[in-house]
């Protein structure tokens, strides 16, 4: 295995492998052996079940985990705690935690923490005590608070933005509501979802496009500058492949076609009225609702699953999103075309009443989705399940993949933190042979 | 106990070689797997039981096809050619989360003739609507819903379209309303209610007959040769529907197939 290594710094020295090639394959190479950490532990402060997690995309280096107890806690995932540095085994614990004795924590269970995107100096929370707080990271105290009319479900800021600064925010209204830092107020609200939101995410191409994922079973897209959204995606709307074929585009629609006409004449017709003989063509009913264009998209009722959505994870490029739903489908769109890809992926069950929290590696190879105990790796081209890692005692709701050290944490509802990571040999380590087996008891 | 795998080996690839279609008797054990989804379907069509009370044409359910085909993305990919091109159409089943049928065109436009025939007692002027819905509805709408208004005016490509039409329509069961959305419907198969409880009973009762057994395991051979009490399906049909769909597993062991429960 050294001597491998050696050989590819000797073709990469000699310029014979591209760095980036060299790097890819030994990211890719330590991926491929991920399993329970065997020198990295997470002590948790929580005692409830863990929503979120977040590591910092500033330095890689903070994670940040929300549980069901009103905690919220803040570890560092590079440097030990103190007071184990000589072992091989690593414990980290939390930095701090803010949990239900500090006086400005939330009431109820914390279901999303998220970092401020440019510094570690912010975090967002979100609670089921319908407030979201923003606070300052080195004194833990809220400085700005926002009041929602329901149950938090998400939050999210967008990595990319450079003229705004606006949380986005999925609630069990119907309305995702847009809250702005800097103001203190909300920007403004986004409506169409039929029933609550139960995940948003920013797009990772622009910074004015917002995907949300409905319990009604929609995924909306939103370009944050109009109204109403511009696009929703369809699950009957289906293409072969990552891209769709030139020529098969202008083949595809007897089925897109009818539907395009079909919105424009449940536009025309208004939603409530209904006539008494229906054979009559629409247009000419008595009432005519007259919508604003970027508002026809509410009467579209396309849903992306049969349930809830219950996850939505973009790719690091933008053009594809991953959603999972209720129905215990995972399912990959194509951004560009709003079209599903027909990969399968071999989920059995999904968890229903919680948003999940789906990682994927950033050269969109490797899927890691929450599967009740345990976290599956999924291909993302084949949908062939890769791995499955196996190690919490209880449902798994989030995971986040560390692209730096190529390390997995999950956090569930047995309140553990868990890190998956390639397999480090301790002997190597410490620079000694093989540790000795020794039992206490027989002498 | 080496003759008895052997030659119920030999009978069945002597039969086949016979008579290819009849795939009644041979076991789930040799034909688990095809390499494609027309093929699979065609014989997975041919094994259908033989139900003698409702006259039911064969349908085939798409976790047949996960557990049959070894990729399930082309299994996609190919059932959605195969819609497009109007060979077969999916439905979408009340009975699970996401159980959806797969027939052939044809026999479903046959079912829909047998209903019709069976109506036939009430006002025949309001069966035209059947035609309709054949010529009309089913040639352009290949989905598993369809819109309220989208229905009547294609509907009413055919002739005039009332109310009572469409509530024939629904009576013979060709429509069931969504339950989420009052303005939708989904296609259905007409008449397969008792079949789909017995589908639902009867994987209830194989799942409660392995999970009583103290590993939760038994061999395939053992199993197939039991008859269901409360499901007109074979044992087979429920097995490959419940492998595709994954409450099942199938181990390869020294002596054949074994089926188990799995833990998570």
């Amino acid at each position: 295995m050294h001597t491998h290594v050696w050989k590819q710094i000797r073709d990469r020295e000699a310029g014979k492998v591209h760095t980036n090639h060299f790097a890819n394959r030994i990211k890719s190479n330590r991926i491929s052996q991920l399993q329970l950490s065997n020198h990295k532990d997470i002590v948790s402060p929580h005692k409830g079940a863990v929503n979120s997690l977040q590591i910092d995309s500033t330095e890689g280096r903070y994670l940040l985990s929300a549980a069901s107890d009103a905690s919220v806690a803040v570890y560092d995932v590079q440097r030990p705690s103190a007071s184990e540095s000589a072992a091989a085994f690593s414990k980290h614990k939390c930095l701090f935690v803010v949990d239900k004795q500090h006086q400005q924590a939330h009431k109820y269970a914390v279901s999303t923490a998220i970092w401020y995107p440019i510094d570690t100096g912010l975090f967002v929370t979100g609670s089921y005590d319908h407030h979201i707080n923003v606070w300052d990271t080195n004194t833990t105290q809220v400085v700005v608070n926002f009041k929602m009319p329901g149950k938090v479900y998400r939050t999210a800021m967008s990595n990319l933005s450079t003229s705004h600064m606006l949380i986005a925010a999925g609630t069990e209204d119907v309305q995702v509501r847009l809250c702005d830092i800097g103001s203190g107020a909300f920007a403004h609200t986004l409506s169409g979802h039929r029933d609550g939101v139960m995940t948003v995410e920013w797009s990772n191409s622009s910074e004015w496009i917002l995907v949300t994922g409905g319990c009604d079973g929609a995924i909306r897209f939103w370009d944050i500058r109009r109204a109403g959204c511009f696009q929703v995606l369809d699950q009957s709307r289906t293409q072969f492949g990552r891209r769709p074929p030139i020529l098969k585009r202008s083949m595809i629609p007897k089925d897109s076609s009818t539907k395009l006409s079909g919105t424009q004449k449940k536009h025309a017709n208004g939603s409530g009225s209904r006539q008494l003989s229906i054979g009559r063509v629409p247009s000419k009913g008595p009432t005519k609702q007259r919508l604003h264009p970027g508002m026809l998209s509410t009467q579209d009722r396309a849903t992306a699953h049969y349930g809830a959505v219950t996850g939505l994870k973009a790719t690091e490029e933008g053009m594809y999103l991953l959603s999972a739903g209720s129905d215990s489908r995972l399912r990959l769109w194509d951004v560009q075309s709003g079209c599903d890809t027909l990969v399968n992926f071999e989920t059995v069950r999904l968890q229903i009443n919680k948003p999940l929290q789906l990682a994927t590696t950033q050269d969109s190879t490797l899927v890691f989705v929450p599967c009740m105990r345990a976290v599956k790796a999924f291909d993302m081209w084949s949908g062939k399940t890769y791995t499955i890692l196996r190690g919490h005692y209880e449902c798994v709701n989030s995971c986040w993949f560390n692209e730096q050290d190529q390390e997995l944490y999950t956090g569930g509802n047995d309140r553990q933190i868990l890190v998956w990571s390639p397999a480090r040999s301790i002997a190597d380590e410490m620079g000694e042979g093989p540790t000795e087996d020794q039992d206490n008891w027989s002498s | 106990m080496e003759n008895i795998p052997e030659s119920s080996s030999k009978g069945t690839k002597r039969r086949r070689e016979e008579n290819s279609d009849v795939g009644n008797t041979s076991s789930l054990e040799d034909d688990l797997t095809f390499t494609d989804t027309l093929v699979a379907l065609r014989i997975m069509r041919a094994q259908f039981p033989h139900i003698q009370k409702g006259s039911v044409e064969p349908f085939m359910l798409k976790s047949q096809l996960y557990s049959s085909v070894k990729d399930r993305t082309q299994v996609d990919r190919e059932l959605e050619s195969l819609r497009r091109d109007k060979v077969l159409r999916l439905f979408k089943l009340n009975t699970g989360q996401d159980d959806h049928a797969v027939m052939f065109l044809d026999d479903y436009l046959n079912q829909i003739d047998r209903v019709v025939k069976r109506m036939e007692g009430k006002k025949v002027e309001e069966c035209e609507v059947f035609g309709w819905l054949k010529t009309h509805v089913l040639d352009s709408k290949l989905e598993t819903g369809i819109e309220h208004q989208e229905l009547c005016s294609l509907l009413s490509l055919g002739g005039k379209v009332k109310d009572s039409h469409i509530s024939l329509l629904i009576n013979a069961g060709v429509l069931t309303r969504q339950l989420i959305d009052p303005n939708m419907y989904w296609f259905a198969i007409p008449n397969i209610g008792s079949l789909l409880k017995g589908l639902v009973q009867g994987r209830k009762e194989i799942i409660s007959l392995l999970s009583r057994r103290r590993y939760k395991e038994m061999m395939l051979a053992s199993l197939e040769k039991k008859r269901l009490r409360m499901s007109p399906f074979d044992v087979r049909f429920h097995l490959r529907d419940l492998i595709g769909s994954g409450h099942l597993r199938t181990d390869q062991t020294p002596t054949g197939l074994i089926i188990r429960v799995p833990k998570d």
